[in-house]
């Protein structure tokens, strides 16, 4: 029973790992030298909406699956039916996007 | 018979207006995740159930509205059936929320909780759910336990309860389209009591197809015991669409 909890923990563990990383102070770093505008916060909002919003519709792809420019497509095309706000849909894009810096 | 009409065609008109919550992967199981804040969804759901020497249908409409980003409401509206032996009733309207307590991608489980009220002529329900769910990357595992409280008849003296327990695995073959199984446990106590020892069990697939703001989940469960009040297969689809 305890080996099944411990192999039961980390499977969550990997999964969430693989489909969406938490955000760390690394990443927020190196996207904030690319971009001003993305801090820590504005990365855990889009984290936190990339979770809720986009399973309301369909499981979450792994970020590595889709280029950055794929990704700003994607989450642009998918925007309204999500209702994603402007700065909302950023967020997520900026979340993705340092995701996917790290790979 | 005027106000049924002037319901149908506001819910005809309202798809004009309004904006999308979310699909459904299963149609005997509800999801934890909620709708989006200020969006807004219709579904119709359609049950068909058959039994020895009989045929129900059953038309539920619900209108889903996103509240926060972790309350839900439903609005019931309109609830009619159709049995082989006593023809077209309406079954009257109910109220139902659910509230969102943890994620089923970054949390170890995904949780809601759902309370649904309905009320009608000699007729009064309640109906509270725990949902959890876990997504493994294209996989989606659910179970609902719902305690469901009936009151029925003159003075409503009738009274029924049932546990249900129902698990469901839905497999994302691409984005727009999933294959899953949903299975049903039910325990109906007659009067609160277990006298009768009634336990029903109910299996089988699902198919969920997508496609921009429209949806349609359809279920096909048949009865693996032998209880003659209950259907022995029942079809269940759900058309969604948001706005």
């Amino acid at each position: 029973m305890k080996k099944l909890v411990i192999v039961s923990l980390i499977l969550v563990g990997c999964e969430t790992a693989n489909y969406a990383p938490p955000v760390t102070l690394v990443m927020a770093k190196a996207t904030s030298r690319a971009k001003q505008d993305v801090d820590v916060v504005k990365l855990e909002r889009g984290r936190n909406l990339f979770v809720h919003r986009c399973i309301e519709c369909h499981t979450l792809p792994t970020i590595w699956h889709y280029t950055p420019k794929d990704w700003t497509e994607i989450v642009n095309s998918m925007a309204h039916r999500a209702s994603l706000k402007p700065a909302e849909r950023d967020a997520v894009i900026a979340y993705i996007l340092a995701v996917r810096k790290q790979m | 018979m005027n106000k049924f009409l002037l319901s149908i065609l506001l819910l005809s008109i309202f798809p004009t207006v309004c904006a999308f919550a979310g699909v459904r992967h299963f149609t005997f199981l509800y999801e934890a995740p909620t709708s989006a804040p200020g969006s807004v969804e219709l579904e119709n759901t359609i049950t068909w159930a058959h039994g020895a020497n009989w045929n129900d249908v059953f038309i539920r409409e619900e209108l889903e509205i996103g509240i926060t980003e972790r309350l839900q409401l439903g609005i019931y509206p309109l609830d009619w059936s159709h049995h082989s032996d006593s023809g077209l009733q309406y079954n009257g309207g109910a109220v139902e929320l659910i509230y969102n307590l943890s994620n089923p991608v970054i949390d170890p489980v995904g949780i809601s909780l759902y309370e649904e009220i309905s009320a009608a002529r000699q007729h009064f329900e309640s109906e509270s759910k725990l949902i959890a769910q876990k997504n493994f990357g294209r996989w989606i595992l659910d179970y609902n336990a719902t305690l469901e409280a009936e009151w029925e008849e003159k003075g409503l003296e009738e009274q029924t309860g049932e546990f249900q327990q129902a698990l469901g695995a839905s497999y994302e073959i691409s984005p727009r389209l999933s294959v899953g199984l949903e299975f049903l446990h039910e325990f109906v106590f007659p009067d609160w009591r277990d006298e009768e020892k009634i336990r029903n069990v109910f299996i089988g697939p699902n198919v969920s197809y997508r496609r921009h703001e429209w949806f349609v989940t359809v279920t096909a469960l048949a009865q693996a015991t032998d209880t003659t009040d209950e259907p022995d297969f029942q079809l269940r689809t759900i058309f969604g669409i948001g706005f």
